[in-house]
């Protein structure tokens, strides 16, 4: 028995022994000193920059950083991820070919749910469990760059001030938060009103010159009511308006600017409810419903059987969208082939013959019409490197190292195949140079071009169906749309805001509230909860004897 | 030998700890734990998961009176209430009744039709969350795709599709929840009864059969006044577990099948408010915290009325 207590007395004492061991083994793994530079000094030569970071890093013992990258949308825009391989790929050929033994490695991950990805990385984030790089809606940017959750990379970005003047200034302007840049456009887009030509026809509408009349304010929401009576009367199509849903609210909140209505005050930081353009909007939407020419249900219609197949199978005569459905009515199933009855993607000449598209029309005479932009950003979380070693001795050399990484994603060819094959538009003016260049955008279309082989495999068969002279001429085509553009808020509390609106124009649809009522909704709502209530400025007033159309 | 008696680490009640000591660790971990977090939580301004930042600052009954002066000032708080209240009462009563029907149905059918009876009615457990929200979500569809309004449209009952959880408001969203959650807890009441059932002499059933017994009053007369504990079990534990389920009607109201304003009910509404938009993890603590108070009381109330106490005294011996 006394010997049974010695033994367990030894092995008690052992295993104190080996953990302390352990223990000090990994504190010292963890936090051993630095042996080489932790920063290096960016320059604003890329290659010098990159070069220098890898020497670092490889005095430092560092032969191979991993990165994650997070991202999502539709499927058509996968290069929001793949910009970042690729661009991990093209850093690790010069630091090949300069003899630096270090190499980058990028995990990716793409959903189709952007805000589903984003719910995550707010809660995974603070774990240091996020992706390295996040690329999402600039919507985002206030939020995230508020609780410290992505990195400043202002100072960084001064040194590269050439690419920083080629992109579009709107666009670099939302990006910033609070007068400091949280991340570097990669794309924007438009949101045209799509007409069906044949829709059109049927119904003896003309749409010659409409895009100038739409452009000029001759043709305006309630010119658009009656050609949608039209249709509807005549039995051209069963809808005259279908609109997106859910969180697609942006394309709807194009009302509230088209009826000259805000949304923020630069001057007070606030948001602003504009009760005015918000009854003009509502009641657009719910007269439309009640004469049948927009579905009461339309908030609860489904994407893949309803939405998108009413609209490119000749349902409605209009369609209020993005520049991106363009391609995603290519790639995606949505259509029924009317000869062998059988679901298939579009091809390119189908969309040119089946859609007319035009700007999003003023609300009534006298207002002016308007498109609206949500640029996606690129944005490093703060925590970016922090499954690599010596994190904490060398967080700033990843930091710099992610920074660069985005600087190459931000190449004009990476962000001109993203701009074609998802029909978004380009954020550099290089970019948009390089798809009017009918030459590059053929060896696009044969994968004749730079790029590494994983990237070129992920992208070989959206490339095959999207890559032709009839998608890039689109491009060219709605790129005025960005000088009518406007951008919704850069506020923490504008996604409340919005899931509110949201809730009213489902009500008014169903005739659950007139807009009057609908209005009276949104401000008690505002009004119910303190922290919204206190960043939000009630202005106008419901106008009396306003009529539609 | 002597038994020490000293205190309250008697011999026997250290043997006691240390067979229940698993199970306790278990307690604290899971169970014990996130309360107290979440009571920590519910006083701190946390939002936006930022840990570092909020979690060490204490803003007394802030997010309690936020969370009250919401509920009475956002009607739609005011929905998610009166939703969860009309949701717990039919569904309990459907898996209750069910459960028991079901168990008793079974029980005077042959072996051989009862059991693939039985396990049909397990489908909906044992099938995925998204699957199985899935198949409803199709059947229940507001527009022609509906599997329910392409059959009534068919047979000529309707003209036009129902939107069934939007338009007919607010039952319609009701009844899809409870429809849906009802059949998934039915299955559970059935396995329990099925159980107890089985567990009950068979001389009894015989003796009321020679007395010339029909099956009602056999399940009334001998059946249901065997099965109270079981009965009691079924009605506490599903009662909770409603107060909290969330998964199959987060998943309606994110598809758009049924209306946000009438589908959500308050375990679904912490977890919108915790998890989703702004998060607000200060304020979905506070109103967590409420409903792990409702729970407590509402346990209480029923294992009061269905008579816990008396089920669990010792016999006293002169039976």
């Amino acid at each position: 028995m006394g010997r049974l207590k010695a033994i367990s007395k030894y092995v008690v004492i052992g295993i104190v022994v080996v953990l302390i061991i352990v223990a000090a083994v990994a504190i010292y793994v963890m936090q051993r000193p630095s042996v080489g530079p932790t920063s290096v000094e960016l320059t604003g030569d890329f290659e010098k920059d990159v070069v220098e970071v890898g020497k670092a890093l490889e005095a430092n013992g560092v032969s191979e950083v991993t990165y994650s990258v997070w991202s999502g949308g539709d499927p058509n825009s996968v290069m929001r991820v793949l910009g970042i391989v690729e661009a991990a790929h093209r850093i690790n050929k010069i630091w090949s070919d300069n003899g630096v033994d270090v190499r980058i490695k990028v995990e990716t991950r793409y959903e189709r749910d952007p805000g589903a990805i984003y719910d995550e990385f707010l809660s995974k984030q603070p774990l240091g469990q996020a992706g390295d790089f996040f690329v999402n809606s600039y919507i985002y940017i206030s939020t995230l760059a508020e609780e410290g959750y992505i990195l400043d990379i202002t100072d960084y970005a001064e040194k590269y001030s050439d690419l920083m003047d080629d992109f579009y200034p709107t666009i670099l302007d939302a990006m910033k938060w609070r007068g400091r840049l949280y991340g570097l456009p990669q794309d924007t887009e438009a949101r045209p009103l799509y007409f069906r030509k044949d829709v059109a026809a049927c119904a003896g509408l003309d749409l010659t010159g409409l895009a100038d009349k739409v452009k000029n304010g001759e043709f305006t929401w309630k010119d658009l009511y009656n050609w949608a009576k039209q249709v509807k009367d005549t039995g051209c199509a069963d809808w005259g308006v279908i609109h997106r849903k859910g969180s697609a609210h942006p394309d709807l909140i194009q009302f509230i600017y088209a009826f000259g209505g805000r949304l923020y005050n630069p001057d007070t930081g606030k948001l602003v409810v504009d009760k005015e353009a918000i009854y003009k909007w509502l009641y657009v939407e719910w007269k439309m419903a009640r004469d049948g020419l927009i579905p009461e249900n339309m908030m609860e219609w489904d994407w893949g059987t309803q939405i998108h197949p009413t609209t490119v199978n000749g349902k409605t005569l209009v369609f209020i969208g993005g520049t991106w459905h363009w391609t995603e009515w290519q790639t995606k199933m949505y259509y029924t082939d009317p000869e062998t009855g059988e679901p298939r993607g579009l091809k390119a000449e189908e969309v040119k013959n089946f859609f007319y598209y035009t700007l999003f029309p003023a609300g009534e005479p006298g207002k002016d019409p308007v498109t609206l932009s949500q640029p996606y950003a690129w944005m490093i979380s703060s925590k970016a490197g922090i499954k690599n070693p010596n994190y904490d001795a060398l967080k700033e050399l990843y930091h710099e190292l992610a920074f660069l990484i985005l600087v190459k994603a931000s190449d004009p060819d990476i962000n001109a195949i993203h701009s074609i094959i998802s029909a978004h538009l380009p954020v550099r003016k290089a970019s948009a140079q390089l798809i009017a260049d009918e030459n590059w955008v053929n060896k696009l279309k044969n994968l004749e071009i730079d790029l590494s082989d994983d990237v070129k495999n992920q992208i070989k068969d959206i490339v095959e169906a999207t890559v032709n002279p009839i998608n890039t001429e689109f491009l060219s085509n709605v790129s005025y749309m960005l000088e009518y553009t406007h951008t919704t808020p850069i506020h923490p509390l504008y996604p409340k805001l919005a899931e509110i609106f949201k809730d009213a124009v489902d009500m008014v649809l169903r005739d659950e509230k007139d807009p009057a009522g609908a209005v009276q909704y949104i401000i008690s709502s505002v009004n119910a909860d303190p922290d919204l209530a206190a960043e939000v400025e009630i202005v106008g007033e419901i106008p009396g004897g306003w009529s539609y159309p | 030998m002597k038994i020490k008696s000293k205190g309250f680490f008697t011999r026997r009640t250290s043997e006691a700890l240390i067979f229940i000591l698993p199970a306790l660790i278990l307690i604290i971990i899971f169970y014990i734990l996130p309360v107290v977090l979440s009571i920590y939580i519910s006083f701190t301004p946390l939002k936006n998961w930022n840990l570092d930042r909020y979690l060490g600052e204490i803003v007394g009954f802030r997010n309690y009176e936020k969370f009250f002066y919401m509920l009475q000032h956002d009607p739609i708080i005011r929905n998610v209430f009166l939703t969860t209240i009309v949701f717990i009462t039919i569904t309990l009563a459907i898996n209750v009744l069910g459960g028991l029907g079901l168990a008793l149905a079974t029980y005077f059918v042959s072996e051989k039709l009862s059991a693939p009876f039985r396990t049909l009615w397990l489908l909906p457990r044992m099938a995925p969350i998204a699957v199985y929200s899935l198949v409803w979500y199709y059947f229940f569809h507001g527009s022609e795709i509906g599997t329910l309004n392409s059959f009534l449209m068919h047979l000529g009952i309707i003209k036009e599709p129902i939107s069934w959880g939007h338009d007919i408001i607010p039952w319609g969203p009701w009844s899809i929840i409870i429809f849906v959650n009802g059949l998934v807890g039915v299955s559970f009441g059935m396995i329990v009864f099925t159980s107890a059932i089985s567990n009950i002499p068979k001389e009894l059933v015989i003796a009321a059969r020679v007395d010339g017994a029909s099956n009602w009053q056999i399940s009334r007369r001998i059946f249901i006044p065997l099965m109270k504990w079981h009965i009691l079990y079924v009605t506490t534990w599903q009662l909770l577990s409603l107060l909290t389920t969330y998964a199959h009607i987060f998943l309606l109201v994110q598809w758009g099948l049924v209306s946000r304003q009438y589908g959500t009910t308050w375990s679904l509404y912490i977890y919108q408010v915790a998890f989703t938009g702004r998060t607000d993890q200060g304020l979905a603590a506070a109103a967590g915290v409420i409903l792990v108070i409702v729970g407590g009381i509402l346990g209480y109330i029923t294992l009061r009325m269905l008579g816990f106490e008396k089920m669990i005294t010792r016999p006293r011996g002169d039976i």
